[in-house]
Order: structure tokens, then sequence, then C-alpha cells
């Protein structure tokens, strides 16, 4: 039952799982920014004072982050989900198929969820948090990581520049992400309570701009936009495309730089023991007295 | 083949529902399947591993879903 054509649907799911099939062949070719960012997972993770008995783990590949867990974060029982059967197989149990948009669990299963680098790929990103809060218990856990707006800058402007000046025009090569400052608003709005977003820049660097793509497609992160260009890239567009990445974005070592922004988003599905905002109007007390301060009018004051 | 294949680990079986319908699943050992009635589609497992997208699973025939309806889900 393939999904119909839809505005909306900006990533081809299926060719996602079939790039994330093909990284499963040889997971620890290109996996060193998924270790790196599921250590700094299981950092903050360390932070929280609490147990875990049940926890998911959504779009887990070959199991990063529960080798980086390693009896860490007070989890009982981790359960291993990701899209791509090539990953999942090779998962010890419990662990099963399945996607962040379409979430096969009853309200209130999990004590955690966590998601490294894997909500980027979500088409319905508000649905898919939505979501992720109702499979939570009240004061469970959502500590996910995904890609912000500025990772891989360099190679969209690249690739885009090579293919007007080539092709005299242009599609989308790399994924759009999500802002920072929508990400606190989409965690509220899906119910969440005391939601923190903050971003932090890995930056790495590549002999070449086609090493860069070749180390995308080992992690099984490459172009999945369904409106990509299908076939192969011209290779007078790929080699201005490299000659541009390096004119630009070139280090005097002869290597480039390239940018990958993680997000990390910090949010727990209510509970009346959180930390709840006072009603307006019911202070006990004058502000001016807390603050030592003499109270002046306003002036403007109606009456 | 399914005399040999493994168990869905009992506390995954014990949270999954339809992704499409929230509702429950009947697990069907014998053919290795998850069958959400609501939705009349059969999520297969492979090796222990239920596989929960709605774009891989069996679209249940008409036959199916009277016989399913007529028995009563398992204790």
């Amino acid at each position: 039952m393939p999904p119909a054509a839809d505005p909306l649907r900006v990533f081809d799911r299926r060719a996602l799982r079939l790039h994330r099939d093909r990284a499963a062949r040889d997971p620890g070719r290109a996996d060193f920014l998924f270790q790196e960012t599921a250590e700094r997972l299981v950092d903050r993770l360390a932070d929280v004072a609490r147990g875990f008995p049940l926890a998911l783990d959504l779009g887990c590949r070959h199991g990063v982050l529960a080798a980086r867990l390693a009896g860490r974060g007070g989890i009982e029982t981790l359960i291993q989900v990701d899209a791509a059967w090539g990953f999942a197989r090779r998962l010890p149990p419990p662990a099963a198929v399945a996607e962040a948009e379409a979430l096969p669990f009853k309200p209130g299963a999990f004590d955690l969820v966590l998601s490294n680098l894997d909500l980027h790929w979500t088409n319905d990103l508000p649905g898919a948090l939505l979501q992720l809060r109702q499979v939570l218990k009240p004061d469970g856990l959502l500590l996910a990581s995904l890609f912000g707006g500025e990772t891989l800058a360099e190679l969209r402007r690249a690739l885009m520049e090579a293919e007007l000046a080539e092709e005299g025009g242009a599609s989308p090569r790399v994924s759009p992400f999500a802002d920072l400052r929508d990400l606190g608003q989409l965690l509220q709005r899906a119910g969440f309570a005391l939601p923190v977003a903050d971003s932090d820049t890995i930056e790495v660097t590549y002999p070449d701009a086609l090493a860069l793509m070749h180390d995308l497609r080992a992690m099984g992160e490459s172009n999945a936009v369904a409106e990509r260009r299908r076939g192969f890239t011209r290779r007078a567009t790929l080699g201005r495309a490299v000659a541009l990445y390096r004119e630009r974005f070139g280090r005097p070592d002869g290597r480039i730089a390239v940018r990958f922004e993680i997000m990390t988003l910090t949010a727990w599905a209510p509970h009346p023991a959180q930390p709840q905002p006072l009603r307006p109007g019911s202070a006990q007390g004058r502000l001016a007295d807390a603050l030592g301060a003499t109270e002046h009018p306003a002036g403007d004051k109606a009456g | 083949m399914t005399d040999h294949a493994p168990d869905v680990d009992p506390r995954l079986l014990e949270i999954l529902v339809c992704p499409m319908t929230k509702a429950p699943l009947r697990y069907d050992r014998a053919a290795q399947e998850l069958i959400s009635l609501e939705a009349g589609l059969a999520y297969p497992i492979r090796d222990g591993i239920p596989i929960m997208l709605v774009d891989e699973a069996r679209a249940l025939d008409e036959a199916e879903k009277a016989a399913l309806k007529a028995a009563p889900p398992p204790p």
C-alpha cells in the first residue's frame, strides 16, 4: 500500500529504508557521527537521577546507542526499533521494524524514548512528536537528537550552484531540516512539559566533497527527498560542485570543512508532580517585597 | 520453518498495537503474523522480529476477516 502523492510528503520513506538497508551491510564503516551523538545522549541521560524500567530506542541502526549505554542510564529493558530490516534483523530481542510516523505501541508504554539522529527523516514531525508523547508514561522522558538546518549547508550550496551552472536548473539534493526555534514550539504543541531544544555543531574534515558524499551513502543518509532527481548526477555537475566546495570552504591543509548541526530535544510527558506555572493573580506576596524594592504605580492604570 | 521460528519477545508483544489504528493485535503464531482486524492487515514476523510497517503488511481477504470476527480473540 504505497502512500498517495502528497505535497507534505517531503521524504520518500521507501527510498530511505533502502538506503538504510544498504548502510546496514557495513554499518561500522561510517558511523563516527552516530557514535559521537550517541555518547552525548548517554551523557545527558546520566544526568537524570531516576530509573527507566522500559525504554525505546527509535531509529537504533546497528544498536549504537545500546552499546554506548552498556548498562548506564538506569534502563532495565531497552526495545530497539529501526525502519530498516537490514538493521533490525541483527538486533537482539526485543526488537521490531517500525517508524516514528506510525508508532506501533500502546499509549503510556514507555518510561523513556531515546532517538539518535533519526527524526530528521520524518515527514510529519509534529505528528511523530505527538505519537511519541502518547507512548510515554506520565513523567516519561523523550531524549532525541536530530540534524538541524545548518547541517551540510556547504554541500547544499555547492551542489545547487553547480547544477544551476551546468544544467540550468536545480533540484533538492540535501534534505531540508527543521529549525531549532520551531522545535521547542512543536514539543509544546505535542503536549510535552518542560521542553528544551538546543543545538551543537560538529565540524569534521574530508579530503573532498566526493569523499563526503560517499560517506553519507555509507551512513544511509543520502538524498531521500521525494522530489529528488532520479538517476545519476552528471559528471560535469559533480566536478563543478567538488571544485566550488573546495574554493569556498577549503582549508589551508587542502581538506574541506563539513558541519553537522546536532539538535537535542529533552521533554517530559506531563505529570501533576512536575513544576507547574502558577495561575496568574495567585501570588501570596508582592513582587516588590520579594525584590526589596519600592513599588511605584505605573500611572497608566485604568481606574 | 514456522516450527523453528523464534517467538516474539513477550515484553514487546505486550505493548504492540496496529501502527495505523492503534488497535490491539492478534498473534497468529502458526502464520507468524500480527493481525489487525480493524485495519484489515497482517503484519509479518521474520525471525521473531515484527515488521510493523503499513506498506509491508498483507491485506486480509473477506473470508479471513469473517473467520476472525467469528472466532473470539485468544485470552
